[in-house]
C-alpha cells in the first residue's frame, strides 16, 4: 500500500456564516486519480483550493505531501505550490502577452530557472510542438488547455489539480485531454485530483468522491459503488 | 535564460502588450522629469548668469588694514567708517596677490584729507585706468585726468563751485599741490563727495609713499569659490582684513532664491499631479490584471516575487521616462534661457541622474498603492474575477 499524499481530518472551510466544506475526513494515496463530483456550490472547488494550498482551512488538519499546510505562512504556501502542485484551470488562465512556450517558462521562473528547451519539450509532449510561438489568442480552447497541462507538469509536481479542465471543451477535445493526462500520469506518476461535473470525465479516475453542500456523501471506486 | 534576464523579458512583454497605457505613463513621467530637469538646468544657468551680472558691478573683494575703520564704498555700498587711519603696504599686497595665485583685477586706493579753500576735502588716490575698468558705470563730465590733473565728485564740485578746467590748490601734510580739474564724476554713491587724483601724487602729498587704505579686487568666481578666494588671500595678508563685497551679490542671490523657490513650487505641483496620474493608471492596470496576478500566485509566485514583476515594470517606465525627460528637459531649458534670459543653458550631463531619479521616484511612488493591492490579492478570488 502506497503512502497517503493527502490526509485531512475535520477539514472545514467557512466563509462568514456559510460553511463551504463541513468537517472532511479523507486520505488520498500517492499516485491515485481522485475525481471530485458535485453540483455547483457543493464544496468541490473549495476542497481543491485547500489541498492546492490556494486557500486556508477554517478548522481541522490538512497534510499534503507530508507538509502541514496550516503551519505554513502565505509565502510558505506559495513555495509549497511551486514545489508540489500543478494546476489546470477550466478557463485556462494564460498570460495573454506571452507565447505558449513563454507561458510554460513562467511556471519554471517561479519554480527555479526558465529553460526554453525544457518548456519546448513539454509542449511537444502535449502535441503542441508546432504552436510554440503562438499567443493564447491564436490557440483553440483545446490547444490552450494543452498548454496549461504542459505548464502544470513542467516542474514535475507530485500533485496535479484539475478544476473542471474540460468544462469548456467539446467531447472530442475532452477525450484528447483526458487521454493525454492519463499518459502523462503513467509516465510521471503524479497524483491527480480532478474536480468535475461530468460523470464521463470522473470515470477516468481511480476513485470518485461526491460532495453535497460541503459534505462527502458518497465514494466510488472504479467499477464499484459504495 | 537566467532569472534576471527572464524578468526583464517579462517586463518588456507586459509593457509592449499595453502600448497605449505604457505610452501614457511614459508621457507623464517624461513630462514631469523634463520639467524638473528644465527648471533645474535653468536654475543652474541663471546662477552662472547672475555671477556674470554681479561681475559687472565691479569689485567683489576688498582688502583693508586690520585696525582701520574706513568709510569706504562703491555704487551705494558702504563698508565702514574712517576712524583710525591705518595703512596697507602696497608692496606687501602685491606680493600676497602673486603668492595666492589669485586671478583678479586689482585697484589700489589711498584715502586721506587735503586742505582746499579753507576746508578739508577727502581725496582718493587711484589709478584711473583701473577705475575705468572696475567701475564702468561712473559717469564723467569732461575727461579722465592726465598727469597733474584731477576729477572731482559731482556733489563736491557743486558744494565748492568747481568745474572742469579749474585749477585747484591743495595742501597735504607738508606740501602744496596744484591740479587742474579735467572732469566731474558722478557715481550716485559716496564717490560724488570725493576728489580723485593719481595714487602716487596723493601718497606724496600725504607723506604716505607706498601706503594704501584699501584694495579692491574683482575676482571671477562663483559664490562659494569667492569665499574660498577671500580665505586664500587672507592667509597671505595676515595684517589686513579680506572681505567679500556681498551687498550686490546678496540682492541678486535673494532674487535668484525667490525664482528658484517659485520653480521648486511649480515643479512640486507638477510632480504631485504626475504622481497622481501614475498612481491612477497603475491602479487601473493592476485591477485589469487581477487574473494574471492570481495565476502567478497560484503557480507558486510569492507575494514579493509577483510584486517584483510589477515593480520592474514601474522601474522600467521610470528609467525610460527619465532618459526621455532629460532629453526634452535640456531642449526646454535651452528654449527658456534663450527666450527669457537671452542666454544659452549650460549642458549639464550629470543632470541625467536627476531626471532618472525624479522619474523613478514618481513611477515607484505612484505604484505604491497598486503594489499593495498586488501584494494582498487573493489568488482564488482574483482567478474567479472577483
Amino acid at each position: 500500500m502506497s503512502e497517503n499524499i493527502i490526509e485531512t481530518s475535520g477539514l472545514t472551510r467557512n466563509y462568514g456564516d456559510i460553511c463551504a466544506l463541513k468537517p472532511l475526513e479523507l486520505k488520498v494515496p500517492e499516485g491515485e486519480w481522485l475525481s471530485v463530483m458535485g453540483h455547483s456550490g457543493s464544496g468541490k472547488s473549495t476542497f481543491m483550493n485547500l489541498v492546492g494550498g490556494l486557500d486556508r482551512p477554517s478548522a481541522g488538519s490538512l497534510k499534503v505531501g507530508g507538509e502541514d499546510l496550516l503551519a505554513l505562512t502565505e509565502d510558505g504556501l506559495a513555495r509549497f505550490r511551486r514545489k508540489f502542485v500543478g494546476i489546470i484551470f477550466q478557463q485556462h488562465h494564460m498570460v495573454p502577452y506571452l507565447t505558449a512556450v513563454e507561458n510554460v517558462m513562467l511556471a519554471q521562473y517561479f519554480h527555479s530557472v526558465p529553460d526554453e528547451a525544457e518548456a519546448r519539450s513539454a509542449l511537444e509532449r502535449v502535441g503542441l510542438g508546432h504552436r510554440l510561438k503562438n499567443r493564447p489568442g491564436e490557440l483553440s480552447g483545446g490547444e490552450q488547455q494543452r498548454v496549461c497541462i504542459a505548464r502544470a507538469i513542467i516542474n514535475s509536481p507530485k500533485l496535479l489539480l484539475g478544476d473542471e479542465p474540460t468544462g469548456n471543451l467539446d467531447h472530442k477535445s475532452t477525450v484528447m485531454i483526458m487521454e493525454l493526462l492519463k499518459e502523462l500520469r503513467a509516465e510521471e506518476r503524479f497524483t491527480v485530483i480532478m474536480v468535475t461535473h461530468n460523470q464521463e470525465v470522473a470515470a477516468w479516475g481511480d476513485r470518485t468522491i461526491y460532495l453535497d453542500d460541503g459534505v462527502l456523501v458518497r465514494e466510488e471506486r472504479m467499477g464499484e459503488k459504495q | 535564460m537566467n532569472k534576471r534576464r527572464w524578468l526583464i523579458h517579462l517586463v518588456l512583454r507586459a509593457l509592449a502588450h499595453r502600448k497605449g497605457r505604457t505610452a501614457l505613463l511614459l508621457a507623464v513621467l517624461a513630462m514631469a522629469s523634463s520639467l524638473a530637469t528644465a527648471l533645474g538646468i535653468v536654475s543652474f544657468s541663471m546662477e552662472t548668469r547672475v555671477a556674470e551680472e554681479v561681475r559687472k558691478y565691479g569689485a567683489n573683494l576688498i582688502i583693508i588694514p586690520e585696525s582701520a575703520r574706513l568709510d569706504i564704498g562703491s555704487g551705494g555700498l558702504n563698508f565702514g567708517v574712517v576712524s583710525d587711519p591705518a595703512y596697507l603696504r602696497q608692496s606687501l599686497v602685491e606680493e600676497a596677490l602673486v603668492k595666492s595665485g589669485l586671478k583678479a583685477e586689482v585697484s589700489f586706493h589711498l584715502r586721506g584729507a587735503l586742505h582746499m579753500k579753507n576746508t578739508d576735502v577727502i581725496a582718493e588716490g587711484v589709478n584711473f585706468s583701473d577705475i575705468r575698468r572696475l567701475f564702468p558705470w561712473w559717469q564723467l563730465n569732461g575727461n579722465w585726468p592726465a598727469v597733474g590733473e584731477t576729477v572731482v565728485g559731482s556733489d563736491l564740485a557743486l558744494r565748492m563751485k568747481l568745474k572742469a578746467g579749474d585749477v585747484v590748490e591743495m595742501a597735504g601734510v607738508d606740501k602744496k599741490i596744484q591740479l587742474r580739474i579735467s572732469g566731474i564724476v558722478s557715481s550716485g554713491g559716496e564717490e560724488d563727495d570725493l576728489l580723485f587724483m593719481a595714487l602716487p601724487e596723493l601718497q606724496q602729498a600725504l607723506g604716505l609713499e607706498g601706503q594704501l587704505t584699501l584694495v579692491r579686487l574683482m575676482v571671477t568666481a562663483g559664490r562659494d569659490s569667492l569665499r574660498q578666494s577671500a580665505l586664500t588671500l587672507q592667509r597671505h595678508v595676515p595684517t589686513a582684513k579680506v572681505n567679500e563685497v556681498r551687498q550686490t551679490a546678496r540682492t541678486s542671490e535673494g532674487l535668484l532664491a525667490k525664482v528658484k523657490l517659485l520653480m521648486l513650487m511649480v515643479t512640486a505641483v507638477v510632480l504631485v499631479s504626475a504622481g497622481s496620474s501614475v498612481a491612477g493608471t497603475m491602479s487601473t492596470t493592476v485591477l485589469e490584471r487581477g487574473k494574471e496576478i492570481g495565476l502567478m500566485k497560484a503557480m507558486g509566485g510569492t507575494r514579493w516575487e509577483v510584486m517584483l514583476i510589477f515593480c520592474g515594470e514601474a522601474a522600467m517606465l521610470g528609467v525610460l521616462g527619465g532618459f526621455a525627460g532629460y532629453l526634452f528637459g535640456s531642449v526646454i531649458a535651452q528654449f527658456i534661457t534663450k527666450t527669457v534670459f537671452a542666454a544659452s543653458a549650460e549642458f549639464i550631463p550629470w543632470f541625467v541622474f536627476v531626471s532618472l531619479g525624479v522619474s523613478l521616484f514618481l513611477a515607484l511612488l505612484g505604484s505604491v498603492g497598486p503594489m499593495i493591492s498586488v501584494f494582498r490579492l487573493d489568488p482564488v478570488r482574483s482567478l474567479r474575477g472577483e
